[in-house]
């Protein structure tokens, strides 16, 4: 009877995947089909929905094995915890190259191999006669100028080697690059070359003549030229393969210098290899003066000549412990979500690579630690070094013949030196874009410290766009005004180390005058890095100029940044000429209340609006004083939303200001209602209930004075009625104002009795307020109107008991229990909840000015698109609030604009199904609690509703996304911010101006 | 129910105007002046025998869909069949007549009104079946009767809608009055049964007694309860026997062994949904 069934179960196990195999293999369509059937298979049936999981008790309780101990063990140990874990490890699953792929590519790089060897030489010219060029291939180089000494000839590379991530297992997807490296005979070269671009314009001859015979070739689909690292002196060629593997690879050539043909201490960061007469065409002002150094140019030459000792000390660290690799990947795609390895002099892989062989070499990573580890470590290095001040440098040896990281220090922003100890590898790096790099990972090491649940995907997954990062922006455009830039700011120096290379050359000095001028407004500067172009070899290559635009990022100081006044040195100190020389004609002596006299320069804002806007009044001003760049030539993108929250006869206010009125009137309200004399029992609490008392009103209500003239009088209850003939009354919203009392023995124990208690005590209020402080009030039985200052007030008296007397139900046995009814509901979310939300959101705008902007733009938005209606205004206000409390991975917005746009971002891709927001106001759930949280809301998430907000006071039910959205409602609002976002960034990055910003519904809603 | 409507609009041709399956459908408008009409729905008010209703069977008109406008006039406009006893308005159908309690209208607002329902008691059946022979146009707003509207009945309703304290002090007082009275007289009865034995000898403990004892709500025994758990809790050894030991590590495994699952199955939706790729 045995061998039986056990065949049968043999058979049926393997039969299953054998039904699978074709399914999964056949059209797509099917393929789909099959794996969702496996799915169901696995999993419970209800789709895209987490379920609470369920293990049996001998499943749970079943005796660990000693691998699992071990991987329990490690896990515990090497990440954070096993989600992490299976996190990173499907995240390098993504990213890396399948073998499969790899041979196709080894393949397609020795077919390059054997071609490139067969290109046929060319005999002897001089440099300046490119008569022999065929007619279909440019030279890809701007030849400034264009007389220089020396012959080139094109002689087949004496050695074609494939260097860079490739071969070290590091390179990730999706735009996978293999760089070979072409090394040229030494015939080609001469002494001296390395003087006044020689050598670049041979190598740049050598892949002219090499692009046009393999543009011939139908093994490419396509061939191009581009530069390497961005730097226009060393173009570099592009192939591709032809067919379905073109989006697949792209194989990059570079030419380089045999080796040891350079002497490199020819090429010390202290050396001119530049010549003033050759380049300007005259002697540097003066005879007798040194020749200026050219430090870019030294560094790029010695590039050149690193490639391959650079692969072989990267492999030999990298490829011995597969967790370095996995650390280097995933600073890869950490770099690529921040948009830091992006562009000329971007802080590249290969950086990073080197980064973690230096710590390696320092002992700070060990070849045993995880990928994550590797991560871990290199952010904590990068939050705590500052690369600018102390250099660091691969290099062992002391010997004195090497030059001193100083040297390197006075030539270079960022310093970190290869171990031959002559080249810089961070020569590209400007100082705002290292400063960039650690502000990230000081974000991230935050990030990761704090074990937020979904660490991984803030870190690792969340793109974090210039636009979507900084609180304003603007562009430079055209970028030929840089050119008159560098004039004013006197460069010349650097445009002839640079190579004409005008927008590099005035990028450092740009940055630091704005950093200056900005100064405690400021956070973070960055700034854009020019794209790395391609171009056609029949072309010439694109100018600087046609970089498009340079764009700045600003990351404002909220505390900095509303003061009109930038205080200078006292008028009799030395500084105060360079005060005054800096700030030019804005610069005034002023006398301050101390009786100090001082230097000061004063900026015109009225408003809120327009002090944020101050950073503005700034950069223009200092833009066109010291780098003569006009004002049409600086596209601020700071403001356009402001207009879309102002009221309608406001121009230069967004409404901040009347939210503060209003706010100070209610003071002085519950201030007159603690001191109210005569009330049989006293005041407890007074508390706001309304969006203006949280500063969340879109538009805030404007005092009213009734004209008489246009109302009737209605005597006997002393009201107003409208008159038929006259226009009709402006509406004024009431604020709600919930006014506890306190408890006593006297208030009845029945809920119809305490209501109508309450009515009493609303008409002995009214009658108070109008006999001590004159003010007009109407009782009703449920509220009490008040007006005060031209705001209408609309006070609800509140017991305390009053919930839970609603709430109480008898059994039959005579036990009374608590249940919630719908009544008892509403009056506790009415008058204990709403209260509770107003006061910590009004906190809330105390720490953070942008809170209201942001929430009312937002709720502009959701409103304009006639979705107003499925949501509550509280629930939108933690939206809002939610980007303030939990900005990971960017900091608390500090402007309106951007805060929109990552409440766009936050409420298209926030998983709402399987994830409740939480919103931990003043700081008050534990991750304990959270963890907690979240699993009773996926134990419970059929009961929920479709968007669930969780906060301190509310980490059950979600009071207010109860009545609303629907699922059909949220999913619009969904798609709606999904396709507004790229729209509303498109326009704010482009330089011309954003067009109209539409509010409206977009015609699409009808489509969809 | 939509499409057995239009079934039977297909079904009667003679009769025109599309109408629920055994009802007779009036034209109303609010005035002379609308080219459209909205449309009553009648029928004779009738239930399946065994069911109670308080409705008189014969006399009574059941009504469906009356406008909001037409809610006063109704009986009015109806009154052409014959004399109308009473008008009841309802949200939606109800066998029984809604107990007539003078609800305070200061506490008990009045719910904003949409289309209804009405029960129309003639004093004769005759008024039914002329009822049902109406061929109408019915009008809500003549000359003789007008309804108010637009911005006329917007003023008149904000009129309406101001309250008069003095009105509302005295309904105040007089309910409270009522109240006080009410429990005066059961504290005044419980005072009396306090330590009274009743006829099998049960004595009632209640909380006003000499020795007041707990009040009986499910929140205080719980938190008795609760406790006596801590009580217990606190007297208990942990990790003291070796199986105790044993135990809790156990426990630590399983539960990190759930959250592995957990971990894993999040990881399955996420890569389900392409999650995974970062860019």
């Amino acid at each position: 009877m045995g061998p039986a069934p056990a065949g049968e179960q043999l058979r049926g196990a393997t039969g299953e995947p054998e039904v699978m195999e074709p399914a999964l293999e056949g059209t797509g369509k099917e393929g789909k089909k099959a794996s969702s059937r496996k799915r169901t298979l696995a999993e419970p049936p209800a789709k895209g929905l987490l379920q609470p999981v369920k293990l049996s008790r001998a499943e749970l309780y079943k005796e660990p094995t000693n691998e699992e101990l071990n991987r329990l063990r490690e896990t515990e140990i090497l990440f954070h915890s096993s989600l992490l874990r299976l996190q990173v490890e499907e995240l390098l699953k993504e990213v890396r190259l399948s073998e499969k792929k790899k041979d196709r590519i080894d393949a397609f790089l020795r077919e390059v191999n054997q071609r490139v060897v067969r290109v046929p030489s060319v005999p002897e010219t001089e440099l300046t006669d490119q008569a022999w060029l065929p007619a279909g291939v440019r030279v890809p180089l701007h030849q400034v100028p264009y007389a220089v000494k020396g012959c080139f000839r094109f002689l087949p590379p004496a050695q074609v080697t494939v260097v860079g991530s490739y071969l070290l297992g590091t390179c990730i997807r999706p735009d996978i690059n293999v760089d070979v490296a072409l090394t040229m005979p030494r015939e080609i070269l001469q002494d001296k070359d390395g003087l006044n671009q020689r050598y670049f314009r041979k190598r740049a001859l050598y892949l002219a003549h090499l692009a046009h015979h393999l543009a011939q070739d139908p093994l490419f689909g396509s061939v191009c030229f581009s530069y390497t690292n961005g730097c226009h002196l060393k173009p570099s060629l592009l192939l591709r393969p032809r067919g379905k593997d073109e989006r697949l690879v792209t194989v990059r050539l570079h030419p380089c210098p045999p080796p040891d043909f350079f002497r490199p201490c020819r090429l010390l960061p202290t050396k001119n290899n530049v010549r003033s007469a050759w380049y300007r065409g005259q002697s540097p002002a003066g005879d007798g003066s040194p020749e200026p150094p050219t430090p870019r140019y030294n560094t790029w030459v010695l590039q050149d000549t690193v490639l391959e000792s650079h692969l072989q000390l990267l492999s030999t660290i990298l490829s011995s412990a597969q967790g370095l690799k996995d650390g280097v990947a995933l600073l890869k795609v950490w770099l690529r979500q921040r948009e830091l390895d992006k562009g000329q002099g971007g802080f590249t892989g290969f950086l990073v690579s080197m980064l973690v062989v230096f710590l390696v070499s320092t002992r700070k990573i060990h070849t045993t630690m995880s990928g994550y580890q590797v991560l871990r470590s290199v952010l904590q290095f990068l939050a705590t070094t500052d690369l600018t001040v102390n250099g660091i440098s691969l290099c062992l040896s002391s010997d004195p013949s090497l030059p001193a990281l100083a040297d390197f220090h006075q030539a270079f922003s960022v310093v970190f030196l290869d171990s031959s100890g002559h080249l810089n590898l961070c020569a590209d790096v400007t100082a705002s874009t290292y400063h960039q790099v650690q502000h990230e990972a000081r974000l991230s090491m935050m990030l990761l410290d704090s074990r937020a649940d979904d660490g991984f995907h803030l870190l690792l997954m969340t793109p974090k766009p210039m636009i979507r990062a900084f609180d304003h922006v603007l562009h430079l455009r055209p970028l030929s005004r840089l050119q008159a830039a560098c004039h004013r700011l006197k460069l010349w120096p650097e445009l002839q180390d640079n190579g004409g290379d005008y927008v590099s050359a005035a990028l450092g000095p740009l940055t630091t005058l704005l950093e200056q001028g900005l100064g405690a407004r400021l956070n973070l500067l960055a700034h854009s890095r020019p794209p790395v172009p391609e171009w056609d070899i029949s072309q010439d290559p694109p100018k600087h100029k046609d970089s498009g635009t340079l764009t700045l990022g600003l990351l404002l100081r909220p505390e900095g940044l509303t003061s009109v006044l930038e205080l200078g040195p006292e008028a009799d100190q030395p500084e105060a000429a360079k005060f005054r020389q800096f700030w030019g004609s804005r610069s005034e002596l002023r006398r301050f209340q101390d009786g100090a006299i001082r230097e000061a320069v004063v900026w015109e804002a009225a408003s809120m609006s327009q002090k944020r806007l101050i950073p503005h009044q700034v950069v223009t001003h200092l833009l066109a004083l010291h780098a003569d760049i006009p004002e049409t030539c600086v596209h601020y993108v700071g403001g356009p939303l402001d207009a879309l929250i102002q009221g309608l006869k406001e121009t230069s206010s967004t409404g901040e200001e009347a939210l503060v009125a209003a706010v100070r009137c209610y003071d002085d309200l519950s201030r007159l209602l603690w001191g109210l004399e005569g009330l049989p029992l006293t005041v407890s609490a007074v508390q706001g209930a309304h969006p203006v008392l949280r500063y969340t009103e879109v538009f805030p209500p404007t005092p009213v004075r009734p004209a008489f003239s246009f109302y009737e009088t209605l005597r006997e209850r002393s009201s107003l009625l409208p008159r038929l003939d006259k226009p009709c009354p402006a509406y004024v919203e009431p604020m709600t104002v919930v006014c506890h009392l306190e408890g006593s023995g006297q208030w009845p124990q029945d809920a119809e009795a305490v209501q109508r208690v309450r009515a009493a005590f609303q008409l002995r209020l009214a009658e108070l307020l109008t006999q001590q402080h004159g003010l007009q009030c109407r009782a009703t039985a449920t509220h009490t109107d008040v007006l005060k200052d031209g705001f209408v007030f609309r006070i609800r008296v509140a017991y305390q008991r009053e919930p839970q007397i609603l709430k109480e139900v008898q059994s039959p046995e005579g036990m009374i229990s608590l249940r919630d009814t719908a009544a008892s509901l509403r009056l506790e979310r009415d008058t204990r909840q709403l209260p509770l939300l107003t006061s910590a959101l009004h906190g809330l705008q105390q720490q953070h000015p942008a809170f209201s902007g942001v929430a009312r733009l937002a709720k502009r938005w959701v409103r304009a698109q006639l979705l107003g209606e499925g949501f509550a205004d509280e629930s939108l206000d933690l939206v809002a609030a939610a980007l303030f409390l939990h900005p990971e991975p960017f900091t608390p917005p500090s402007s309106p604009q951007v805060g929109f746009l990552r409440f766009l971002f936050l409420v298209s891709t926030f998983d709402w199904k399987n994830n409740p927001l939480f919103v931990n106001l003043n700081n008050e759930l534990t991750v304990e609690e959270q963890v907690e949280i979240r699993s009773g809301f996926l134990a419970a998430r059929a009961q929920l509703p479709v968007m669930v907000i969780v906060t301190p006071q509310d980490r059950k039910n979600s009071v207010w996304t109860q009545d609303g959205p629907s699922a059909q409602i949220l999913q619009q609002l969904v798609v709606l911010a999904a396709e507004a976002l790229p729209m509303l960034e498109k326009q704010l990055m482009d330089p011309r101006g954003p067009g109209d910003i539409r509010m409206g519904p977009s015609e699409n809603v009808a489509l969809l | 129910m939509v499409a057995r409507r239009r079934k039977c609009a297909a079904r009667d041709p003679e009769d025109r105007i599309p109408s629920p399956l055994g009802y007779a459908a009036i034209p109303i408008k609010f005035s002379e002046k609308q080219q459209a009409s909205h449309y009553l729905y009648v029928r004779a008010h009738g239930v399946r025998q065994g069911t109670k209703s308080t409705w008189p069977q014969k006399r009574t008109l059941f009504v469906l869909n009356v406008p909001p406008y037409c809610t006063e006039s109704l009986s009015r406009l109806l009154s052409t069949c014959g004399l109308v006893q009473s008008v009841e308005l309802q949200e939606k159908p109800d066998l029984a007549e809604s107990p007539k309690e003078s609800r305070s209208k200061f506490f008990h607002p009045k719910p904003v009104p949409g289309f209804q329902v009405a029960y129309v008691v003639f004093q004769k059946p005759s008024g039914v079946s002329a009822a049902l022979a109406l061929k109408g146009p019915l009008l809500v707003s003549t000359e003789s009767h007008p309804v108010k509207s637009g911005i006329h009945k917007w003023i008149s309703d904000y009129a309406d809608s101001v309250p008069d304290p003095e009105a509302l002090r005295v309904e105040v007082d007089t309910f409270m009055e009522a109240y006080d009275q009410k429990i005066a007289e059961e504290e005044a009865k419980a005072k009396e049964e306090e330590g009274v034995p009743d006829e099998e000898g049960w004595v009632k403990v209640t909380r006003r007694g000499r020795r007041p004892v707990l009040p009986r709500t499910e929140a205080a025994s719980l938190r008795v309860l609760e406790r006596e758990r801590r009580k217990r809790s606190r007297k208990e050894l942990l990790n003291f026997y070796a199986w105790q030991h044993r135990e809790s590590k156990m426990e630590h495994l399983a539960q990190l062994r759930k959250k592995f699952e957990e971990d894993k199955q999040r990881i399955e939706l996420l890569r389900a949904q392409r999650k995974f790729r970062p860019y």
